[in-house]
């Protein structure tokens, strides 16, 4: 694993790809905190650091993109997955070399807000559970990434791919509040999702039986639940779509609302992404 | 050393190595032969546990590469069709990576990664970035990587393709100075190249085992009788009557003549003796006796090329039927 996470932290910082990650972070952390803290004043860093939440659309693929899918197309992941060493060991080091790049980037970001209390009062506590639920953020970002780039050789698609998911876990904040809140409609969407779970499952399992239960199940619970207790799918799209909404979570950290269980919802992802890449990369040998 | 046992690899419908059985000794060198397609790769890619198996196990020192993949894996030293190299690294640095990832203790690392570099003689390119390397070299840094550690078990997929014919006769030089003290599999479609290292070949066809023995013994199974290429200065119903009175002689025939000069007095034939004889001292004698001369007398060698297009046309007639 120690081979693996140094190869790549080195691959980062000799070539450009490292840097031009880090001087973007920083450039862009330095331009927001100069407009929101010293032009418009604000004493809040968190200001800041959510300002540049948007950015994860670029920065991320910039730095998943090739993670797996380059070694895939260089046939360089024959020597990494014929020596000894588990597929878990070997994702782990990649993934800890990624988020290494961007801690380094996060804790010089971390000296920001000192400055700022040079100039006046500014709440330290606020800005570094910012910080770090940020971190914790682009740290789930990063899983999604690799796990797009484990699914494809193809650098150009990994990064295309990344930037729309990230996309739309921005834009889900904007189109849950449209989103109507009656039963019926919660429950033709819900139908539609489970019916999309079910192909999903197929596609990957080749089993009738199970995607056929998969949808049977979900299709059923709804529905009972439609005659049931209508009230409870009242709001539920709302819910659902809540649940992988990112940003939502990140947003009340700026107002000083400290949220642990943020922290875990991102720990979480991150597990599970983690989890599944090393999944796409085992059931690739398998095919 | 390694024992493969029913090994099936399908993709959808279709069956890449269908039922392979085989195992190679210590110390032995394994040819591995067929036609582009036959499943020569995925069957090394599974060996080496980089593909799973459908069905079957590989078991190499007595770990079985699916149970025990980090013990198995640690006796294997395998060079893909394309070496696995990263373009952006420099020769030293990458073997440095590959002897860390293999698990070399830290204390002999710089040791072996210098001895792998001087056996296949990429010292002098040590600091080169491997993407400004020749196809050559790049094929030899494939290989130190596989050397590293010095595994008891060597694989090679194809290691001379793409190579120029100097560099192809270096790198069989380094596989017979391999083949001390390693057992070794080496698939190739080059059939000269394994007939030149291997102890033994075997060939496969549409995934599947066709035979596997001794290069002498395949072709030999194939060989029939034996027979020489024959130039007489005689007309060629004078050669015929001289040829039917030898007893030895199962059947003889002439043989194109289009390269045959005007001027050329000879007339050839190809003569094949029966079953266990020797025809060449009676062709002698008994032209001799008759007073042609004879000019030529070369014998018909049947080459592993023959065998192997034989063999695996016998397949394909059968498949078709």
């Amino acid at each position: 694993m120690l081979a693996i996470y140094k190869k790549e932290l080195r691959g980062y910082f000799t070539s450009f790809l490292g840097y031009l990650f880090l001087s973007f972070l920083l450039i862009f952390v330095g331009i927001y905190q100069y407009v929101y803290n010293f032009r418009m004043e604000y004493a809040n860093f968190a200001y800041a650091v959510s300002g540049i939440s948007t950015f994860f659309l670029l920065l991320v693929p910039m730095l998943t993109m090739r993670v797996l899918a380059e070694e895939k197309r260089q046939k360089t992941d024959q020597l990494i997955f014929t020596a000894p060493v588990s597929v878990t060991r070997v994702i782990l080091g990649k993934y800890l070399a990624l988020i290494s790049v961007f801690a380094v980037g996060m804790l010089i970001v971390c000296v920001y807000p000192l400055v700022l209390r040079n100039y006046g009062d500014t709440n330290l506590s606020i800005a570094y559970s910012t910080i770090l639920a940020f971190f914790l953020l682009g740290c789930t970002y990063m899983a999604i990434g690799m796990f797009i780039s484990s699914i494809t050789e193809s650098q150009v698609f990994a990064a295309v791919m990344t930037f729309v998911v990230i996309l739309f876990t921005w834009l889900i904040d904007l189109v849950i509040e449209m989103l109507p809140t009656d039963h019926l409609t919660a429950y033709f969407v819900l139908l539609g999702c489970a019916a999309v779970i079910a192909v999903v499952l197929y596609l990957l399992m080749k089993s009738v039986l199970v995607s056929g239960l998969a949808l049977l199940l979900g299709g059923g619970a709804l529905t009972a639940l439609l005659f049931a207790e209508p009230e409870l799918l009242d709001g539920s799209l709302e819910r659902v779509f809540g649940w992988i909404s990112l940003l939502a979570r990140f947003e009340n950290f700026k107002y000083g609302i400290f949220e642990g269980s943020a922290y875990f919802y991102y720990l979480t992802l991150t597990f599970l992404f983690v989890f599944l890449t090393i999944q796409a990369i085992k059931k690739r040998r398998w095919e | 050393m390694i024992q493969v046992r029913d090994l099936v690899k399908r993709y959808g419908d279709f069956c890449a190595v269908d039922h392979l059985s085989f195992a190679v000794e210590e110390g032995e060198i394994l040819g591995f032969l067929g036609p582009n397609g036959a499943g020569k790769s995925t069957t090394m890619n599974m060996i080496t546990g980089y593909l799973s198996a459908t069905e079957g196990d590989v078991i190499i020192n007595g770990h079985n590469i699916y149970d025990e993949p980090e013990l198995a894996k640690r006796d294997i030293g395998y060079l893909p069709e394309i070496p696995p190299v990263y373009p952006d690294m420099r020769v030293k640095e990458y073997l440095s990576f590959a002897a860390e990832l293999k698990g070399l203790p830290r204390s002999g690392r710089k040791e072996a990664v210098a001895a792998v570099m001087e056996a296949v003689k990429i010292t002098h390119m040590q600091d080169k970035l491997i993407k400004h390397l020749s196809k050559g070299y790049r094929q030899r840094t494939g290989l130190a990587q596989a050397l590293l550690g010095d595994p008891k078990v060597i694989i090679l997929d194809e290691p001379t393709v793409g190579l120029d014919p100097a560099q192809i006769i270096e790198m069989r030089e380094l596989i017979r100075r391999l083949a001390k003290g390693h057992t070794v599999i080496l698939s190739s479609h080059i059939l000269f190249e394994v007939n030149a290292v291997c102890d033994r070949i075997l060939i496969i066809n549409h995934g599947k085992k066709v035979v596997i023995d001794t290069p002498e013994a395949i072709v030999s199974m194939l060989g029939g009788t034996e027979g020489v290429h024959l130039g007489v200065k005689a007309s060629e119903e004078q050669a015929a009557g001289v040829l039917s009175s030898v007893p030895e002689v199962e059947h003889f025939a002439k043989e194109a003549e289009e390269e045959k000069k005007p001027s050329d007095p000879l007339v050839r034939f190809a003569v094949y003796a029966k079953p266990e004889a020797d025809v060449r001292e009676s062709l002698f004698y008994a032209f001799a006796k008759a007073g042609y001369p004879i000019y030529e007398m070369r014998p018909i060698s049947r080459s592993l090329e023959e065998v192997f297009i034989a063999v695996t046309r016998e397949e394909k007639d059968a498949g078709d039927l």
